[in-house]
């Protein structure tokens, strides 16, 4: 197997060229995706039989839960990546994800409030998914905040690697111990997912929904990323020529 | 007497916060040196030492010591290492002596209190060493040096501490180290009696 | 320096400090004391709740200890001195760490007859919580130990530190309090003890290293 796509990914110049491509491409199919999968969602999939219309903010609800996730996942990742191989670009998609991963959190919390109250009568209960989403909302809090307050950039740089591998560690022993707590508190009659045999009609616009958001959230990652580049690389050489073609 | 050392630097290129203290830097020392690293004030004197014992890395070259490679992992090097950098390194909460345990834990009473001697500490064996001034506490630190066996000392600004009698007396002993084919570096702002024949490295860009 | 020497440097270290000990004991207490005035002092109620209030307040107090573990050494250049001292870095954490939490868990046990009989633990679960203890709380000093060593060269790291660490601290402490409420419901709580030792175990293996790298990253 050719390793040649690994080191490219590691080159911020590649990087930057390769964002500077399919940013925006990724950004606005996202968009594109997510809301055809909304609007099929919440004004034409059919009804749930028992919770009735208030189950269509899972294509809200799940796309949001699932994203956050999948972003922690991604940090463990790059962080792992960046204490071994001392990856360049490593450090710079946990600077630029993380927030991004902290606001899908966000978005899964409130749907999942403005879910229970119809369904549950409160805001908010203690449901395994709802209470896994807001331990991982803390712990992308974690890793914005000792990013933010280690002054030393390369101390940073590291400081988020650790961190990050280290919940990547914990994701599972969280969520599995959090899933645990939940059956031994009564759990609520209706989980947020609950739908064994979905339709047709019903999980494909939640599949056009999760893929719009992680196209959309990807394209926004690679230019918060590109950014974080060229502040980084502002010394070198190619930054300077991509200054000087763009025209600035 | 001990066994000859040497310590070659090649190539060794070093950034601090965005800025290179020194690009492309080679040098070679061999036992009897004491080398003595020149540069302006924050130009990175401190920092090149602890890249030498491997406090920091750098970014790029290749440091061996006696013919064996030590740019990854500084274990070699450090068996044979004794270094005092700018903070003192000596626990307030103990004593002058159990200080010097710490760090020897097979010394004698007699092993210390001659060590005291000879950065006139002697008799503050059992004072805790919180009660001491800052540059008491750097002298605890410099008495390691008459404890030591090791052959390679890295000393970053060893005169601060001393009055001209402490001076003239961590000369005349490290004036015999390098007789004992030990090796020294270090920074200073002083000047160093001529007859210790510093050999210097200039970090400039 | 030799491991041996820095052993007894630690121990000498906390046997002069012993007010730092003594001090995240008593907050320990103090903790504890919250529960009954501020929610309810009632048997029912806290005989329920016992084991979780023990636990919230045992991980808060360790928190408090572990903090500025490395901070002494930080300031110092002790640290400095043991990078260069040709020992192993993470060898020489993982001892801190140890020293510490022996400290610290021997007077924990020896708090707890008293706390769990003032918060009307029904006296056959005292054992479960000594157990979830002894095995609980080395998972709680090596992650807070990562902590430590990320927030180490920060003056006021100790919020951050905070932050950072309660997260981890969660399944230990669902896995604890599950244990003891299992028991005082006379079911089987084995399988949260394994889980909480597999979690020490985890942790003292990845801690060490993560611990050292932030350490050799934070000295500059």
């Amino acid at each position: 197997m050719s390793w040649t796509w690994f080191h490219k990914l590691g080159s911020p110049k590649w990087f930057f060229q390769f964002a500077s491509r399919w940013a925006l491409a990724s950004f606005w199919s996202g968009v594109v995706l997510l809301l055809v999968g909304v609007i099929w969602g919440l004004g034409f999939a059919p009804e749930d039989y028992q919770q009735g219309n208030s189950f269509r903010i899972i294509y809200i609800h799940v796309p949001a839960a699932i994203l956050a996730q999948s972003c922690y996942l991604g940090l463990g990742i790059a962080g792992f990546v960046f204490l071994v191989w001392q990856m360049k670009m490593a450090p710079v998609f946990i600077k630029s994800v993380a927030p991004l991963g902290a606001l899908a959190a966000v978005i899964a919390l409130l749907s999942g409030a403005i879910w229970g109250k119809p369904t549950w009568g409160t805001w908010w209960v203690w449901d395994a998914r709802l209470t896994s989403v807001l331990v991982l909302f803390l712990l992308y809090m974690g890793v914005i905040a000792i990013q933010n307050s280690l002054e030393d950039k390369v101390l940073a740089d590291k400081a988020v690697a650790v961190i990050s591998v280290v919940g990547l560690i914990n994701l599972p022993i969280i969520k599995y111990s959090v899933e645990w707590w939940n059956t031994l508190h009564q759990p609520a009659t209706f989980k947020l997912t609950e739908a064994p045999a979905m339709p047709i009609e019903m999980w494909l616009p939640l599949l056009i929904s999760s893929l719009g958001l992680y196209l959309f959230i990807a394209g926004l990652a690679m230019l918060r990323m590109k950014t974080e580049v060229l502040n980084r690389e502002r010394r070198s050489g190619w930054v300077k020529d991509e200054v000087l073609k763009s025209g600035v | 007497m001990h066994s000859s050392v040497s310590l070659k630097v090649s190539n060794l290129w070093v950034e601090r916060s965005e800025r290179y203290l020194c690009k492309d830097m080679s040098f070679f020392l061999s036992s009897g040196d004491i080398a003595k690293i020149n540069g302006e004030n924050g130009a990175g004197k401190s920092s090149l030492l602890k890249i030498l014992v491997g406090i920091l890395r750098p970014l790029e070259g290749n440091i061996h010591y006696n013919n064996e490679d030590v740019s990854v992992y500084r274990d070699l090097l450090q068996k044979d290492l004794l270094y005092i950098g700018h903070d003192s390194g000596v626990k307030s909460v103990f004593t002058v002596a159990e200080n010097l345990r710490w760090y020897f834990p097979d010394a004698n009473d007699d092993e210390i209190s001659l060590a005291l001697d000879a950065v006139s500490l002697s008799g503050y064996e059992e004072t805790p060493s919180n009660q001491l001034s800052a540059g008491q506490k750097r002298r605890i630190s410099l008495a390691r040096l008459w404890l030591t066996e090791k052959p390679l000392w890295v000393l970053d600004e060893p005169f601060t501490a001393l009055d001209i009698k402490g001076v003239a007396s961590l000369e005349k002993h490290m004036k015999e180290h390098v007789e004992k084919n030990g090796m020294i570096i270090l920074t200073t702002h002083q000047d160093i009696d001529p007859s210790l024949n510093l050999k210097e490295i200039n970090l400039s860009l | 320096m030799t491991y041996m020497s820095f052993i007894k440097g630690e121990l000498l270290t906390l046997l002069r400090r012993k007010q730092d000990t003594v001090n995240a004991l008593v907050f320990f207490l103090m903790v504890v004391t919250l529960f009954p005035l501020g929610v309810s002092p009632s048997p029912d109620f806290l005989s329920v709740a016992a084991g979780g209030i023990i636990w919230c307040a045992a991980s808060l107090a360790i928190l408090m200890s572990v903090e500025s573990m490395f901070k002494e050494d930080f300031n110092d250049g002790c640290l400095e001195q043991w990078l260069v001292s040709g020992l192993s870095l993470p060898l020489l954490i993982l001892l801190k760490t140890f020293i510490h939490w022996l400290v610290v868990i021997a007077p924990l046990l020896v708090m707890a007859p008293l706390l769990s009989e003032m918060l009307f633990l029904p006296s056959e679960t005292f054992s479960v919580l000594l157990i979830t203890l002894i095995l609980g709380t080395p998972a709680l000093f090596l992650i807070g130990t990562i902590g430590a060593a990320l927030t180490v060269s920060l003056r006021h790291g100790a919020v951050l530190m905070l932050l950072i660490i309660i997260p981890f601290y969660l399944p230990v402490i669902i896995f604890s309090t599950g244990a003891i409420r299992a028991a005082q419901n006379s079911m089987m709580y084995d399988g949260q003890i394994a889980i909480l030792a597999a979690i020490s175990l985890v942790f003292l293996v990845v801690s060490p290293v993560m611990s050292a790298i932030s350490i050799k990253a934070s000295i500059n």
